[in-house]
């Protein structure tokens, strides 16, 4: 069965009325989220986890997509109409798209950030279309050293590239390994760091761990450096919508935009921040209209926005095929398939073929459904940012309680959500990147499995986990990308 | 930036190395069972606790050289300002009273005590709208999740619900 035929099979479940359903409640509540300061989808998707429980694994990762898309557009919103980006991707979005929004052309930067989304996410849900199970056709020849190698890479790409500190993100990433370690060892059966705790000897849930960092430490954050002066909201109201030469200097950088995202995305490097930024250098350098960059040029919107968007999913090609999560998002989206007793990879397009085409199906349709939601809708999500800060933040620590009391009554959860949430804020103040530890508590323990399985098979020689040329390959590019940050250091100096 | 003074906190780099010291040790004592590839349940565990203390020493070489720490930007919040300490304990309090009431009170009392103290971290001085709100939050929370089929625990075990 090729691509376009599973596609269409895909489509006849995404269609399906209650999982159009479950679409459209996921991009209204990812748009939502989006919109709302505090919350990002790696912590929405972590909250809805326990719903998993009743709900089908097809409608809820249909769900799931909407809210991944639809915090995307959500957070272009902010980012242009408040100056506050909601998501490290949004960064480059607030530049430009800010200052037009001062300037009265709000309403043009809004536009051609939604209709850029849509644009990029179209094309790249296409490229997933037939890239992934070409991709997966690939995985079925890795054996445990290259998986073990390929991880390795995931480690170092997002240690170095999330965050300032190289040194601090890999002690966020050797964090989470430390938490995975926490549990009953599948081979030998051997409690380990549970101290004596029989709720620890189950491990370390990644909802607990997510939400503590993620919510807790947030709350902590915001509370401790309130700033409770009104969001300054820019007016929407008189501006013109896109004209002619808008659209003209709009196109081409959706569609360069889209081309940087999704293969950068699709990294095991990975993340939103890499090709937002490049698009916006890049299309800097090829704008004829240079002189209005840093007084709210469309191109700076239209690029940037595209590339967000095309690399969420990019994001998803490594989580389906290989089943290597390259962001907070896609490891919360491991942690929802692992509940379901599902392990993405090679297999799961052949035993699940229903739940991965009808969610690469459903991509297309939330897009559609995110691009009505949100060129005429956008003065109603504004209204949201009116909820006063208190009640937000103090709600979102009653949903985060949801979720760790939700996973299994557990006092010890609660200790940790205490623990962890501290730990959050110090990771603020003290600047360490957050995506790693959760990356290091989802992936470690799948990395040891193919450790061990690797030195089983090469009967302890270490060698063997380089011994096969993809294996060799990978570690020499997990190598490499340490000494990547200074070319991404280069590149800011000159932009 | 801003004019913050220099921060050394040689307590973080500590931190680290002790987590790294705790997983090393756990790692070493427990029984090796290497099976085929020479590799027991404790090596992973060494390894990370290894390099941890590596880390650790490599920040701490860092903060002794003066590097750095810029707090994160978030929205709502000024990453330059001095931080109210005041605030952040009744924000912590809010967070850590479920480990007190959670299993005596139940879902909807513990969302309430938890939503007063974080309003009133945030500023927020209407102690009893503030109750009630996080009353009804809660109640429709522990409502909903549980109909979902999310074990939220009894609504009010003292009372035997």
């Amino acid at each position: 069965m090729d691509a376009f035929d599973s596609l269409m099979t895909g489509f006849g479940v995404a269609l399906q009325p209650a999982h159009l359903m479950w679409a459209f409640v996921g991009s209204l509540l990812g748009t939502a989220i989006g919109v709302l300061p505090g919350i990002g989808p790696a912590l929405t998707i972590a909250l809805l986890l326990p719903v998993t429980v009743k709900l089908a694994p097809t409608a809820a990762f249909i769900m799931f997509a909407g809210v991944l898309y639809g915090a995307m557009y959500g957070g272009s919103t902010t980012s242009i109409l408040l100056n506050t980006p909601g998501e490290s991707g949004s960064m480059m979005t607030a530049l430009e798209g800010n200052k037009m929004a001062r300037a009265g052309r709000g309403a043009a930067a809004l536009a051609t950030a939604a209709i850029g989304s849509f644009v990029a996410g179209t094309i790249a849900t296409l490229a997933l279309t037939f890239l992934a199970p070409a991709i997966a056709e690939l995985a079925f020849v890795f054996g445990p050293a290259d998986y073990f190698a390929l991880m390795l890479l995931a480690f170092t790409s997002v240690s170095v590239v999330l965050g300032t500190s190289r040194v601090r993100g890999f002690i966020a990433l050797f964090l989470g390994l430390a938490m995975g370690v926490v549990g009953i060892d599948g081979p030998t059966g051997q409690a380990r760091l549970a101290f004596g705790s029989p709720d620890l000897l189950d491990g370390i849930d990644i909802t607990v761990v997510l939400v503590s960092l993620f919510a807790v430490g947030e709350i902590l954050y915001v509370a401790s450096r309130y700033r409770s002066a009104p969001p300054a909201v820019n007016p929407l109201s008189g501006g013109r919508w896109m004209t002619r030469q808008d659209w003209k200097r709009s196109w081409k950088p959706w569609l360069r935009g889209t081309a940087l995202g999704f293969p950068i995305g699709a990294l095991p490097a990975g993340g939103s921040e890499v090709p937002t930024f490049l698009s916006y250098t890049i299309e800097r350098k090829l704008s004829r209209h240079k002189e209005e960059f840093g007084k709210g040029a469309i191109e700076g919107v239209a690029g940037p926005e595209a590339a967000n968007n095309a690399a969420a999913a990019g994001i998803l090609v490594p989580l389906l095929t290989l089943g290597l999560p390259t962001s907070a998002t896609a490891a919360v989206l491991l942690a929802a398939f692992q509940s379901y007793g599902l392990q993405p990879g090679p297999f799961l397009f052949v035993n699940s073929a229903d739940l991965v085409w009808g969610l690469i199906a459903s991509l297309y349709v939330g897009n559609l459904m995110l691009l009505v939601l949100n060129l005429p809708l956008v003065g109603l999500w504004v209204r949201l940012l009116l909820i006063p800060r208190p009640y937000l933040y103090a709600g979102i620590l009653i949903f985060a309680m949801v979720g760790i009391w939700g996973v299994g009554t557990s006092w010890m959860d609660l200790l940790l959500m205490f623990v962890i949430g501290l730990a959050g804020y110090v990771m603020r103040v003290y600047d360490f990147p957050i995506a790693p530890v959760l990356i290091g508590l989802i992936l470690g323990p799948l990395a040891e499995t193919q450790l061990r399985r690797a030195l089983s098979i090469g009967e302890g020689n270490p060698l063997v986990l380089v011994s096969s040329p993809l294996s060799a390959t990978l570690i020499v590019l997990a190598l490499a990308v340490l000494f990547l940050p200074m070319l991404l250091r280069k590149l800011k100096a000159n932009a | 930036m801003s004019a913050t003074p220099q921060r050394r906190p040689w307590w973080l780099a500590l931190a680290v190395i002790i987590i790294g010291a705790i997983w090393l040790q756990q790692g070493y004592v427990l029984p090796d069972a290497a099976g085929y590839g020479g590799v027991g349940p404790g090596a992973f565990v060494m390894l990370v606790g290894a390099v941890l203390i590596l880390l650790g020493l490599t920040l701490m070489i860092q903060i002794a050289r003066g590097a750095s720490f810029d707090p994160q930007e978030a929205e709502s919040a000024e990453a330059d300002a001095a931080p109210s300490y005041k605030a952040f304990a009744f924000a912590a309090a809010g967070a850590a009273i479920p480990l007190l009431t959670m299993q005596v009170l139940g879902f909807p009392l513990t969302a309430m005590l938890s939503f007063v103290l974080v309003t009133h971290a945030f500023g927020s001085r209407r102690v009893v709208l503030d109750a009630a709100i996080g009353l009804v939050l809660g109640v429709i929370c522990w409502a909903g999740f549980s109909w979902l089929g999310v074990t939220l625990g009894g609504a009010l075990p003292l009372a035997g619900w």
